[in-house]
Order: structure tokens, then sequence, then C-alpha cells
């Protein structure tokens, strides 16, 4: 960031809050709230922006995080937690959203990257196979509702102790939710450029390096995989109150693996460009869908194909990047993609 | 006892056919180092083939001739189109190869159409063992799973092509510096890896219900298969696909298929961890 004229980078950021900020007044009440839903998703991106693109850890079961934070949430606002049934607070469930599921990535983390620690494909396996588990033991647990799910979740409230004003119309959920994923983004875009952010790239580049300079790489891993299970738990939190269910694909591996292409078509390395992946794709897939039919998957699938080969960048980090890459000969921050 | 050489039987079988898939899945990892996820649809692509054609009056054995021979030649055209491009990017081959798998299921959905087909078991018979009824058809499945082991095994340890590449998966550039053509190696192995997965599908078509997602269903146990038995050794599959489908159908027929599946995968993870090199690694070394 140079001190004379505002980044490129900057008004990039500005320009697309500032039309999301901005679209409900162009938009009908039903595209306002398709927008919001959309946000969710872009949301549960960014966890996974943070945990593939900064740190290299190919997650394949991401959703299994925004699952635990869809049924913890639905499951304290519904009243069904023993002991806390008097508070079906909103926030209460926000707080189990994010913290089980960062505690159960922490303690995930724990046994995966101490002592021999788990590379690249192999972690990726694992996590696969523990969405596929997970999925599972939700279809098979009846206490949450086994394959229906949980219904009626509702949606949400600002009394301190459950009930008071419910968010309900489309305009008021869509500011709700922007300014919820704004604050997130920046967060998660200060702790991506401040001296951790680097180790972790460093860790992603170069591990067994970053390791010797003396960091603790694993430990590093840990809390990025933690924060990011955190995220991805709170994106789950929100989509139940929008979407009033909580159900087992919610956990399981479909929607880890969609997640992972909205990511690599927007943009792994960068917040922003996995945000508008999300946004992206679940935008195409409901014009598209229509039109197209069946080809629509066939599409995405190759278009995902190529966009791994040519574009490691994504499709819309490439764009930012050629526009916020400095001219010729400067090697850029994000020059290198990993 | 004749209960417990049938549970014997059913595991020998589940294992074998595990391992036929997983020894196409373990060739092209050790030696490209390519995690292929669209090993399922390569199955799928197999048993379609049959599909098509009984569709077009041909008998189930010249379907079974055939698989191998048309997803071997689909595996060389998805080497040369898109795998090849990202060989030096480890993590991406999953991403490409998992879009491709995605495109593939899409086309057989297009193609097919999303319901089941049938495909006429052409061994409908069963003998007894022990009192009880088995199908000749799974003995059969058995065999074939036995032949491509040893076929395999044959290959990569008896033939100039077999030296050449054991060469390559030890250290590739000292391989290319002796003059292999370590190009021609990954073209050759990528298509005969796809041509086991697509004998497998092939093989298998009779006894399952043939749908767009019957491949996830043997990915997933072959891929825990070859990590708990070790990517760096042929023999890694085997141990593999032997403690997961040895614990699959203990675990099935102990409680019930559900507990089988989790109680398989979380032993998969704690072993994948405690021997990140896999039972062979531990036991053969490299």
């Amino acid at each position: 960031m140079t001190g004379r004229s505002p980044s490129p980078l900057l008004l990039i950021n500005l320009a697309v809050w500032g039309v999301l900020a901005l679209a409900p007044l162009g938009l009908g009440a039903w595209q306002v709230g398709q927008l919001a839903q959309y946000f969710t998703y872009g949301l549960f991106a960014m966890s996974l922006a943070l945990v593939w693109g900064h740190c290299g850890l190919l997650c394949f079961g991401q959703a299994v995080f925004f699952g635990i934070g869809g049924y913890a949430m639905s499951l304290v606002t519904l009243g069904m937690i023993p002991g806390l049934e008097a508070a079906p607070s909103s926030y209460l469930g926000i707080l189990f959203a994010v913290l089980l599921p960062a505690g159960f990535a922490n303690l995930l983390g724990r046994f995966l990257f101490y002592g021999k620690g788990l590379q690249g494909a192999y972690f990726a396996i694992v996590t696969l196979a523990i969405a596929v588990v997970a999925e599972r033991l939700a279809i098979n647990w009846t206490y949450i509702g086994g394959l229906n799910g949980l219904m009626n979740v509702p949606p949400m409230t600002l009394g301190l102790l459950g009930g008071g004003a419910e968010i309900w119309d489309s305009m008021p959920v869509y500011y709700l939710t922007l300014t919820l994923v704004f604050a997130v983004y920046l967060l998660l875009e200060a702790l991506t450029r401040s001296r951790y952010g680097i180790v972790l790239r460093a860790i992603r580049d170069n591990q067994e390096r970053t390791g010797y300079f003396g960091y603790d790489t694993a430990g590093y891993k840990l809390t990025a995989f933690t924060i990011g299970a955190g995220v991805a738990g709170l994106a789950g939190a929100v989509f139940v109150t929008q979407f009033n269910f909580a159900s087992p694909p919610l956990i399981g591996f479909t929607l880890s693996t969609e997640v992972l292409i909205w990511v690599a078509l927007g943009g792994r390395t960068m917040l922003l460009a996995a945000f508008l992946g999300a946004i992206l794709v679940r935008s195409m897939e409901n014009v598209l869908s229509e039109t197209l039919g069946n080809y629509w998957l066939l599409a995405l699938g190759l278009l995902f194909v190529l966009s791994v080969v040519l574009f490691p960048r994504g499709l819309i980090g490439e764009i930012i990047h050629r526009l916020t890459a400095p001219r010729r000969g400067v090697v850029g921050r994000n020059a290198k993609p990993p | 006892m004749e209960q417990l050489f049938i549970l014997t039987l059913d595991a020998s079988n589940f294992i074998l056919a595990i391992v036929l898939v997983a020894m196409g899945l373990v060739i092209i990892f050790g030696l490209m180092n390519v995690i292929n996820m669209a090993h399922g649809e390569l199955f799928l692509l197999g048993a379609y083939t049959v599909v098509l054609v009984e569709r077009a009056g041909g008998h189930f054995w010249f379907g079974l001739l055939l698989a191998p021979l048309v997803v071997g030649l689909v595996g060389l055209v998805v080497e040369e189109l898109v795998v090849r491009h990202v060989y030096h990017r480890f993590l991406d081959t999953i991403l490409a190869t998992w879009g491709l798998s995605i495109a593939i299921k899409q086309a057989v959905v297009i193609a097919f159409g999303p319901a089941s087909h049938t495909v006429t078991n052409p061994i409908a018979t069963s003998i007894e063992i022990f009192g009880t009824p088995y199908p000749v058809y799974r003995l059969f499945i058995m065999a074939v799973a036995l032949l491509v082991i040893a076929v395999t095994f044959w290959l990569f340890f008896r033939t100039a092509f077999g030296l050449a590449a054991r060469g390559v998966i030890a250290n590739r550039d000292m391989a290319a510096c002796l003059g292999i053509n370590t190009r021609r190696l990954d073209r050759a192995t990528f298509a005969y890896g796809a041509a086991l997965a697509g004998l497998a599908g092939a093989v298998m078509a009779p006894i399952m219900s043939v749908d767009p997602q019957m491949g996830l269903g043997f990915l997933i146990p072959a891929f825990l298969a070859i990590l708990v038995g070790g990517a760096g050794h042929l023999a890694g599959p085997l141990l593999g696909a032997a403690a997961i489908g040895g614990t699959d159908t203990l675990a099935a027929n102990l409680w019930s298929p559900v507990v089988a599946q989790i109680v398989v995968f979380t032993m998969a993870i704690v072993v994948i961890r405690l021997f990140p090199r896999g039972l062979a690694g531990r036991w053969f070394g490299r």
C-alpha cells in the first residue's frame, strides 16, 4: 500500500462492498433474499480460502464444520439442548455454532498435525472420509432428526434469552447478513495480512523450510484450521436461520466439494475472490440450471478443470490479480500461486 | 463353522473387489504422484460399456473384454488433456481429477439418464458350499481379481516396462537421465490404471445396480485401502484392502452396515495417522 494514491485493491474492495450495500435498491424482495443466502455461502467459502488458500490445507470436509454449526444453532434455538430449553437465544446459538466446530477442528487438528503429521493428499482423503462418516452419523442420529433433519428452525431473534424481534423480512436479513459477512471479512483480512498470515503462506509454500526457521508449523496450521472451522460454523448458523431447517446434506461430502469448487473458481488465495466465487457460482447455477438443465453440472465440472489447470488463482482471483499487480518487472505480493 | 466360512468368503469377495479398484489407483499414485479422484468414474464407464454392449445386442463377455480397452483409451485422453498439465502441482491433481469426475458422471447422466440399469448375470447359478448356496459369479469375480493382481505383479516385477516404472517411482529424475522416456511411461501407466478401473466396473456390473453414483461407493474404500496399506508399494492395496474389507464385513455382521462404515473409517483414519507410510511401508520398508 503506497501512501500516494489509493491502491487498486482498496478500490476494488470499495466497489464490491459498495455495490453489495446498494444492491437491494435495484432488486426485488425475492432476489434480495436470494443474495443474502449467497452471502452465507460466501462466508463459508472464505473459511475454506483461509484454510486451503492461505495455509495449504486442502480440506475435503469443510462442510462438517458448517453442518455442526448449523445443527448447533438449530438445537439451541429450538430449545432442544438439555438445561438450555428456556433460553432459545440466537446469540447463544451462534456462540455454540462457532465454538463447537472450532473445538472439534482443534481436537482433530491436534490428532492430525502433530507427531509425524499428515501431508497434503493424505489430509484431503482423511477429511473426505470424515465428511462421509459425519453425514452417515447425522442420518442415523434420531436426536438431531435423522434423515429428515430439524424442521422449523426459527429466524434470528434479538432478545437476549430468545424471543424479541424476529429478523424475518428479506431487507433486514440482507443487511444483517452483509454486516456479519463484512465484519468477518475484515477480521480475516487483517489476520492474513498480519505476520501470522505471512507465516501461514510460508507454510503453504514450503512447510519444511518454514519449520527450519523455527516456526511451530503444526501450531500455525492448528490455529488456522480452528479459526476456519469457527467461521464455517458461523456460516452454518446463519444458513439455518435463513432456510429454517438443518439436514444431513449440510454436514456431508457433497457440500464440502461444492465449496471447494466455489473457492477454486473464485480464487483460493484471496478471501474476496473466494467470497465472490461462491456468489458467482450460485447465481450462475440459479440462472443456468433452468436453461442448461443437465448440462449445467457438466459445464461446471469442465469449467472447474479448466480453471484448475489454467488459472490456479481462480477466475475472479486472476482478474483481481491482473488489476492490482504492479507493472512488469516488479514481483507482486501475490505474484506466485501456490 | 459353515457360517464362519461363508463370512470369510464374503469378506474375501469384498476385499478382492476393493483390490481390483485400488490396484489401478495405487499404480497411478505410486508412479505419477497423482491422486485420481476420477477413478470411480472410470469404474463407472467400465460398467456402462457393458450396458451399451448389451443394449446393442452384444454378449456380456464381449463387453467385459471391451470395457478395459475403452476405458484405457479414455484414460489416455484424460492424461493427455488434463493430468499432464498439473503433474508438478500435486494438490491440483486432486482438484482437476475431481472436476473430471463431476463432468464424466454428469455426461453419463445425460447419455443414460439418472436411473439405474441392470446387467444380466452371465453365470446365474450357485454352488453349494457347506450346504449354503453361493453364487458362482462371485467366485468368478474373485478369480478375475486374483488374475489382475498376478498380471500386475508380473508386469511390474518381471518385465522391462516394470523395471523402468519402478525406476521412475524410486527416482524420477535419475530414471530420466538414464534414458527412460518418463513421458511415455506416464501415459502408459495412466492408461493401464484406467483400464483396470474399467475392467473392475465391467466385472462388478452384474452384481450391482449400474447407476451414475456407483463409482463413489468404491472409490472411498479403495482410497482408504491404499492409505492404510501404504501407497509406496504394490502390496499396499492388498494389505489395506484386507484390513478395510475384513473389518467392514465383520462389523456389518456383528452390528449393522452403518456401524461398519463408521468403524472402518475411524480405524482407517487412526491407522493413517499412526503409520503415514501405511502398513506396507512399515513392514516392507521401501
